[in-house]
């Protein structure tokens, strides 16, 4: 696991950052754009998803390497699977609920069946679209994931952390989905040079009586959660499990030998997401008092994004019940 | 002169390559007990064509980067797509008697993992979006490779196709062609009472892609076909090719009830005998 506690640098700040304004699915985009300064392989696959996915500044600098396919998933999942056929490294853009359900038979047998090099990068996962509604709410895709053999899935807490996961995929075989915010802003939770690997989870807080596991936008909730816990006597650790699959054992199996009890928090259905994933694996090594935030068996109602999570379960307050109630 | 009896050369050479397809084909369904018969004999001069005359391919190298592509999106015609790459030499006839075999690369439907076979496919409605991303594979690289995805028609009522349809014609992809095999029979009955495609050149016409329509048995049309594309410039080429489901066995002619049954050892001995006679 790596000790991001002191990461701060006095390095100017990047041009992407202030582009991305704390957007990961912004940051995403600026990441393949760089990869394709880079690498002529790298190219993007786009479902009328330019502007939402950042890539734009691409496809005016360089036009044809964004293949647009208009509002066909299906379509754009397979087409990235050929293309990765020919060598090229495509990266598959589009909104979670429709790239990710949609097309799940093209992901499946397509991507990961045949094990192609293709990136998916999945913008506003969750219920970040919370004035969408229902139809535009992303709750199911880490099961999904997690279910296919070949794939890697990881989960970004913010706009730094999605830039770098994106160029991290460069090196990495075989097919990754990025799952990304949505159009709101994102809380940074790490910085913005952090030093990211696959794989690898992020201890973002030390602490000997309970643990945080969170992924995605729940990380600044378990961050908020563990300094007012800390306020109630509490010590709190909390983990950026930002990949999901594969999941990092050690830095799980740790925390449970060392701590009281492990809150997975997720903005994702109780079933099959992190929570599983991290119950699955303490299940059979270490059995563990645990508690799960994330997405109960309901539709989201409409509204803020921020409220309607906490209407939902998924923020700081309901994070620091679950350890508390482990803790006493 | 020498031109003409050169044609007569190779016809005669694909139409014995396509008896041997069947051929093969039935033994391949034999060993595996039952399986996809009317949809792979069907197909027989089509990809005795494009083996033996189209395909720029190196079984000996099969991952040649420059080679053309194929994708039979019809996966579950896989024991035709098998007997084409054994006699085409990508692996040797004796693997025929391995389909759905313990372990064996050569299962109900194509594996990419199988020498010659460019894509895993069997659900349906995938092969024409992944030919299109080889076919921009290709643009994007500068290379000249071609990409040739065969269809069946029941396999067009899956919404995905129409996609793939407008997305090549606007690409304006010259370097991809589809083959339909156009039996007219799937899994439950004729393609025109389950959920009819007609008018099928006036659809794919209507989106953009160039088209021929042929007899996909005749050896002749389809190598002229195969050789006049792309059929149009700057258009991806749509060929139609007329078929009969269970081409060459007369009990398995033109109806559903063998896209799929089993293959005894009897049924496998007549149909055989029916191949030698028509040689």
């Amino acid at each position: 696991m790596n000790d991001t506690g002191n990461g701060a640098s006095d390095a100017p700040e990047p041009e992407w950052v202030g582009l991305a304004a704390n957007q990961s699915r912004l940051s995403f985009g600026l990441a393949v754009t760089e990869l394709a300064e880079r690498d002529e392989s790298v190219v993007a696959v786009a479902a009328d998803t330019l502007d939402l996915i950042g890539l734009r500044t691409l496809m005016e600098r360089r036009p044809e390497r964004v293949i647009d396919v208009g509002i066909a998933e299906q379509n754009a999942m397979g087409i990235a699977s050929g293309l990765a056929t020919t060598g090229m490294h495509p990266y598959v853009c589009g909104y979670a609920p429709f790239i990710a359900a949609r097309s799940m038979e093209q992901l499946r047998n397509d991507v990961d069946y045949a094990n192609q090099r293709v990136v998916i990068g999945a913008a506003c996962s969750g219920i970040s679209l919370a004035v969408s509604g229902g139809t535009h709410h992303a709750v199911e895709d880490i099961a999904l994931m997690r279910g296919l053999p070949n794939m890697t899935v990881i989960v970004v807490a913010d706009a730094h952390q999605g830039y770098h996961a994106t160029l991290a995929t460069r090196d990495h075989d075989g097919p990754v989905y990025i799952r990304l915010g949505g159009r709101a802003i994102e809380t940074p939770a790490t910085p913005v040079d952090t030093d990211y690997r696959i794989g690898r989870a992020d201890l973002l807080r030390a602490g000997g009586d309970v643990t945080v596991i969170a992924c995605g936008c729940m990380v600044p909730e378990a961050v908020s959660a563990a300094e007012t816990l800390a306020g109630r006597g509490v010590d709190t650790r909390v983990i950026d499990m930002h990949t999901i699959k594969p999941l990092d054992r050690d830095a799980v199996l740790v925390a449970a030998a060392e701590t009281g009890g492990i809150v997975t928090a997720e903005e994702h259905r109780l079933t099959g997401g992190l929570g599983g994933a991290v119950a699955e694996l303490l299940a059979e090594e270490h059995p563990t008092r645990m508690r799960f935030v994330g997405m109960p068996a309901e539709y989201a109602v409409v509204g803020p994004t921020a409220k309607v999570r906490d209407r939902h379960g998924m923020s700081a307050r309901h994070i620091v019940a679950a350890c508390l109630s482990l803790a006493g | 002169m020498a031109e003409r009896s050169n044609r007569k050369a190779v016809l005669r050479r694909l139409r014995d390559e396509a008896r041997d397809i069947r051929r093969n084909s039935w033994r391949a369904l034999r060993a595996a007990g039952s399986g996809h018969v009317g949809g792979a004999l069907s197909a027989a001069e089509l990809l005795a064509a494009l083996y033996f005359h189209y395909l720029r391919v190196r079984p000996d190298e099969p991952d040649w980067p420059d080679r053309d592509r194929f994708v039979l999106s019809k996966g579950h015609g896989n024991a035709a797509l098998a007997a084409v790459l054994a006699q085409a030499g990508f692996f040797d006839e004796s693997r025929l008697d391995e389909f759905y075999a313990y372990e064996s690369l050569l299962g109900m439907h194509p594996d990419i993992k199988c020498e010659g076979v460019e894509m895993s496919t069997g659900g349906l409605g995938h092969g024409l979006s992944i030919g299109i991303g080889m076919a921009l594979g290709a643009r994007l690289q500068g290379k000249d490779f071609r990409t040739v995805v065969m269809i069946g028609d029941g396999e067009l009522q899956e919404g995905s196709n129409w996609e793939a349809a407008m997305a090549a014609a606007h690409m304006s992809l010259s370097n991809l062609a589809a083959i339909i095999d156009y039996n007219k029979v799937q899994q439950s009955g004729h393609v025109r009472d389950r959920m009819a495609i007609e008018p099928l050149a006036d659809k794919w016409r209507a989106f953009g892609w160039a088209v021929r329509e042929i007899d996909g048995h005749d050896v002749g049309e389809i190598v002229d076909a195969l050789d006049a594309l792309p059929l149009e410039e700057d258009k991806p080429s749509f060929v139609v090719a007329h078929t009969v489901k269970g081409k060459g066995a007369s009990f398995a002619e033109d109806t559903y009830l063998w896209h799929n049954n089993a293959v005894t050892d009897e049924i496998y001995e007549r149909a055989l005998e029916e191949l030698e006679a028509s040689a």
